[in-house]
């Protein structure tokens, strides 16, 4: 089976992650869609791992996933201390900075 | 049956710093829970032994020049000067932290977490600046974001705080899964996440033109112009400037620009070299819209943070200028502007922190009016750094600017150089109106300055206590910052030194 | 001996800082008249007859940029050190017997005074610094420098819209000397050649740019030049910073840093810019009479004194520059010499309005008049001001004057002819100003008062240096000659290399025009005997 339809597959996802973090209003949402950024790379890699038939691709995926965690987790407990104070969970809200 | 193997050969001395840093941030964590949980003096003390062996042992190997940890890091001069500036930016910032009021909650100290998250940023950008695999530069990029994120929203209080955390994880993190995605497509196209394979699959293997390649090298530089704020990525960057404890921005300010414009150079032109000729053109139009757009961007902001803000955009986009020449002068531009930059720029952020806490005013700009016959201490340093920042002579912001326009020059790109000036002019008029602010106008109602630095210090209140406390200390970094931003503005030989070795290597390992 | 020349503003300024406020102005006194006294000795004691520096300095300083901290000084340059260590000393001991105070809504940072004496300092130091300067990059940066004091001094000790007019000023003023940065820069680069880059001016000599790259770089000199000067067109912060500047600090301003921009010309443009500087003279003379007639007109028609005298400026620097522009050694001579009295009688002439302030309260000519009456020392002082302001024979400006017209009419007729109507245009609005103050009615409320001793410590010994001049102009020329003949020798063999036979230069550029003095310029030997000397 041909690379490409992976490589496509891998765009779309990050494409519709990406057009989710521009668009979307929620942060959890938000995060999510940088989740499906980091896996179609995480996609992409195990593809062209195959392809070049050496083994870099699927330990950087492997450490991509790890990060992906960490990231998550300091998210989430930003979205909770913005909860916790009755913060409006929306970022189109969170414009107390804009001028 | 017995499995032999051969362990890989890893050269303890030439990591020491990193070790040095991690053995600091597991002290200070533990300090921080054995120890009383006010103690705030115990626990920068300890993270500044930790920031202050990795600087020594820094300096002590920053002659070297190898490959490190399987070839995934190399220490060389590009390495240690940049190691070099953000372990000591650490080192201003903890200062800095001592007295920053965000750092206390409910009368709490949480000098324990900021100080551990502090010195895994500062392990992250030491690697960052060393890395020379795409997969190291991944992780080392991730190890210096998600601790700034935290420490972004650190004032879990403030609702300014909070929102900046979160708005800098949300681009942040677009901006890596950018980098990575853009990794993906390198390591596809050239099959190794090496940068020395790469760019010999780029040289020899003729792929430089080849579409994934093309594609990648997009990716990365739109992911890296994130983390960097070169404009048009740089939207981010006054809100989160502005909402982040003024101790943190300091340091993100300062130290994300050095290990980020390490790793950038080092993927461009070591991994990427081959490749130049694509991707120049389009670095050189991102410097341009950068200068115009964080120059024209920072006229009439009335927060100083957020002016600094856009004035690091454009910043960001002189340097880009000596990395985009691709050339040894150009690279030994880049590094001592990222050292110029971070003296200036750490004499502002103090001079800001300081007012802020002094008077009720926060980081406006009538915050400091009047400062020159109030305050002529933090008036010079404060003017000083504008100075710089503007490139005006006899500070170092002047010879910056200068060597940068040479390499422009040099590389045949004069109409940058141009570019440079021209944005320079502009930045007058709003640095010149932070001077203004300070030495021309009166300072406002004394009722609005609600505590003194010299006030009562054992007065009672904690916070009069540390708020007198964290000022006194700062008087003597802030000094030594801008004293030496004048010092390498009339003599910057040595500084040219230590930024030479950085360009030399680097054009070493293309060669 | 020049570093000590060229540091000790500066050090004295910074020291001056630390000091009690009672000590601060003696102190600074004291510190602009060792200078002079260091100036003076250079004079002296050094030789301008060739074109070869004196007392020269040349020491490594950033080997990696190619910038050497290289100074010098010869007949070129001489004059004007001095003029500056003079000029500075007069305006320091007139604020050291008069503090500054500042306007009406100063800031607190007004009330120091060892402040306003270290920015004095270091504008004196960036000054002389550019005269000094050897190297490229070491005056673009002096010349930049230059400026920051001045921010300061305007903005803080000024009145009315002190901090628009100080912002306005320095846009303009940078933005012409950041692109010679990038001028420079691309001098040095270029003439490197993928070498060893070096911004010494003997090297840069060496290795001249093709004439395009000439072309460009001439145009950002020129700009900065011209914005300094200032010259009509780019004349924009002028109205607004002298309106806003404390009087002794416009002294410096119109009397020492115009002179740095024509200066800048002679030493650098041409030198280096030779080509460029011969395709560019017709522009620029145009700009210089236009400079003359528009800076006249307005002269004549202010009532504001401080722009009289600042519109004047205008139109004597046009002549200077018509006369550095005519590319004879007549008109260059004139020119340097010119530089050195306008100098002198612009800076005596602020001082002369400061008095006439204290008198009137105003700035306004037509609420002024009637000072003779009572004030006779007063009167004659400004009599003599005004008298070599319109150049009346007799006065070193006459002389500087002649020789500049005697330049321009050798080489660009028409242009020539037209400026001379300048010359009458400056006696109506110098005797306009003199008659509206001195003679007519005193006003109600106003006192004729005679100059007192701290006013006239500053006034009488510029009045004296006037006359002085007046009486040895041929002393000043007999140093500054040989510089002025370097400048135009870099011309003449910048046109000789492009294959031009010796007299079709000569008759093109009018380069080697007759010289009437003893030690003039004189054509070397291969050059077949074009320019006879006459007489």
């Amino acid at each position: 089976m041909s690379t490409e339809w992976y490589l496509v597959l891998s765009a779309l996802l990050f494409s519709t992650g990406a057009v989710g973090v521009l668009i979307r209003r929620s942060p959890l949402v938000i995060l999510l869609c940088l989740e499906l950024m980091l896996n179609s790379s995480n996609l992409a890699l195990l593809a062209f791992s195959r392809a070049h038939g050496n083994a870099d691709g699927q330990v950087f995926a492997l450490v991509v996933m790890v990060v992906a965690a960490c990231e998550v987790v300091v998210g989430l407990g930003l979205i909770v201390a913005m909860y916790r104070r009755n913060l409006p969970l929306d970022v189109d809200e969170a414009r107390v900075l804009r001028k | 049956m017995t499995v032999d193997f051969n362990a890989p050969d890893i050269d303890y001395a030439a990591i020491s710093p990193q070790i040095a840093l991690m053995a600091g941030i597991c002290a200070v964590l533990l300090v921080s829970v054995l120890g009383k949980a006010t103690n705030r003096n115990l626990v920068t003390s300890t993270s500044l032994l930790g920031l202050g062996s990795a600087l020594g042992l820094m300096i002590w190997q920053s002659d070297r020049n190898t490959d490190l940890v399987a070839g995934a890091l190399r220490l060389d001069g590009l390495a240690a000067s940049a190691a070099i500036i953000c372990i000591g930016v650490a080192i201003y910032a903890a200062l800095l932290g001592v007295g920053e009021p965000a750092f206390f909650e409910n009368g709490q100290s949480r000098h324990g977490e900021f100080n551990a998250l502090l010195l895994t940023s500062v392990l992250g950008m030491v690697q960052l600046a060393s890395a020379q695999n795409l997969v190291a530069l991944f992780i080392a990029l991730e190890l210096l974001s998600i601790p700034l994120y935290v420490m972004s929203g650190f004032a879990r209080g403030r609702r300014e705080s909070l929102e900046s955390g979160l708005k800098y994880l949300i681009v942040g993190s677009l901006g890596s899964a950018t980098v990575l995605y853009g990794s993906a497509f390198i390591y596809g196209g050239s099959g190794s996440t090496d940068f020395g394979a790469i760019a010999a699959a780029l040289g020899d293997g003729g792929l430089a033109s080849d579409p994934l390649i093309g594609i990648g090298i997009a990716l990365l530089t739109v992911g890296l112009a994130f983390k960097v704020s070169i404009a048009p990525f740089h939207q981010w960057t006054p809100d989160v400037y502005q909402g982040a404890p003024t101790t943190v921005t300091g340091f993100m300010a300062v130290a994300t620009k050095v290990a980020a414009f390490a790793v950038f150079v080092r993927l461009f032109e070591v991994a990427l070299g081959p490749a130049a000729s694509n991707w120049q053109p389009a670095l050189a139009a991102l410097a341009a819209l950068s200068i115009l757009v964080g120059n024209l961007g920072a006229l009439g902001q009335s927060s100083l943070k957020r002016l600094l803000g856009w004035s690091g955009v454009a910043q960001g986009g002189y340097m880009l200028v000596g990395l985009l020449v691709a050339s040894e002068v150009g690279v030994n531009a880049l590094i001592f502007y990222l050292a110029g930059y971070a003296l200036m720029n750490l004499a502002a952020f103090s001079v800001i922190a300081i007012r802020e806490r002094e008077s009720n005013l926060g980081d406006s700009l009538s915050a400091v009016e009047g400062l020159g016959g109030e305050r002529p201490a933090l008036a010079w340093a404060l003017t000083i750094s504008m100075l710089a920042l503007a490139g005006l002579p006899g500070t170092v912001g002047f010879f910056g600017k200068l060597y940068l326009i040479e390499a422009a020059v040099d590389g045949e790109y004069t109409w940058l150089g141009i570019v440079i000036v021209i944005g320079s002019m502009i930045s007058l008029g709003y640095y010149l109106r932070v001077i203004a602010a300070i030495w021309m106008r009166s300072a406002p109602d004394p009722a609005s300055l609600a505590t003194s630095a010299l006030g009562p210090i054992d007065g009672g209140s904690p916070e009069g206590e540390r708020e007198a406390s964290g000022s006194r200390l700062l008087i003597v970094p802030l000094a030594l910052v801008a004293a030496a931003a004048v010092f390498f503005g009339i003599l910057p030989d040595p500084l040219v030194d230590f930024a030479k070795d950085a360009g030399r290597d680097l054009i070493a390992t293309v060669k | 001996m020049l570093n000590s020349l060229l540091w000790t503003p500066l050090l004295a300024g910074l020291i001056g800082l630390a000091l009690p406020k009672r000590w601060v102005g003696t102190w600074s006194v004291a510190a602009a008249a060792t200078t002079l006294g260091l100036a003076i000795g250079l004079l002296l004691d050094g030789s301008y007859g060739s074109d070869a520096l004196n007392y020269v300095v040349d020491e490594s300083w950033i080997p990696d940029l190619g910038v050497r901290y290289s100074l010098g000084v010869d007949g070129l340059s001489i004059g004007l050190v001095v003029l500056t260590a003079a000029i500075w000393l007069a305006t320091v001991t007139w604020s050291a017997l008069h503090p500054p105070r500042g306007g009406d809504d100063a800031p607190a940072s007004a009330r120091n005074p060892a402040l306003y004496f270290a920015m004095l300092g270091i504008g004196e130091t960036a000054t002389l610094g550019a005269f000094l300067a050897q190297d490229l990059l070491l005056f673009v940066a002096f010349f930049d420098l230059m400026l920051i004091p001045f921010y300061f001094l305007v903005g803080i000790w000024g009145q009315g819209e002190r901090r628009a007019a100080t912002i306005k000023m320095i846009i303009y003023t940078l933005v012409g000397s950041l692109l010679m940065l990038v001028g420079a820069i691309a001098t040095a680069v270029m003439a490197a050649d993928g070498g060893t880059v070096s911004f010494a001016i003997a090297d840069l000599r060496e290795h001249l740019l093709g004439e395009s790259s000439q072309k460009w770089i001439f145009a950002l000199f020129a700009l900065a030049f011209l914005v300094k000067m200032p010259a009509v067109l780019v004349h924009g912060w002028m109205p607004d910073a002298y309106r806003s500047c404390p009087l002794p600090v416009l002294a410096l301003l119109s009397g020492v840093l115009s002179k740095v921009a024509a200066y800048g010309f002679l030493r650098w443009a041409f030198s280096l810019f030779p080509d460029a500087a011969i395709d560019f003279q017709l522009v620029i003379m145009l700009i210089a009479l236009g400079s003359i007639i528009y800076g006249s007109a307005m002269a004549f028609t202010q009532t504001n004194v401080r722009l009289i005298a600042g519109f004047s400026s205008v139109a004597q620097m046009g002549f200077i520059t018509l006369g550095i522009f005519s590319m004879r050694i007549d008109g260059i001579d004139g020119a340097v010499l010119q530089m050195i009295n306008h100098g002198i009688v612009a800076a005596a002439a602020f001082f002369v309005i400061a008095a006439l302030y204290a008198r009137f309260g105003t700035e306004d000519l037509t609420e002024m008049g009637g000072m003779a009456s009572k004030a006779p020392f007063f009167a004659v002082a400004f009599m003599i001001i005004t008298l070599a302001t319109l150049a009346m024979p007799g006065s070193a400006n006459f002389i500087g004057e002649f020789y500049i017209l005697s330049g321009a009419f050798q080489s660009k007729l028409a242009i020539a002819v037209i400026a001379s109507g300048g010359v009458a245009l400056a006696a109506f609005y110098a005797l306009r100003m003199y008659q509206r103050s001195i003679h007519n009615r005193l006003p109600e409320g106003a006192t004729s008062r005679e100059l007192d001793l701290r006013e006239a410590a500053v006034i009488v010994p510029l009045v004296l240096l006037i006359i002085g001049c007046g009486l040895v102009p041929n002393k000043i020329l007999a140093r500054t000659e040989a510089g002025s003949s370097a400048s135009v020798s870099a011309l003449v063999s910048q046109c000789r290399e492009h294959g031009a036979a010796p007299t079709e230069c000569a008759a093109e550029y009018g380069l080697l025009g007759p010289t009437n003095r003893e030690g003039g310029f004189e054509p070397s030997e291969s050059d077949g005997g074009a320019g006879n000397p006459t007489e």
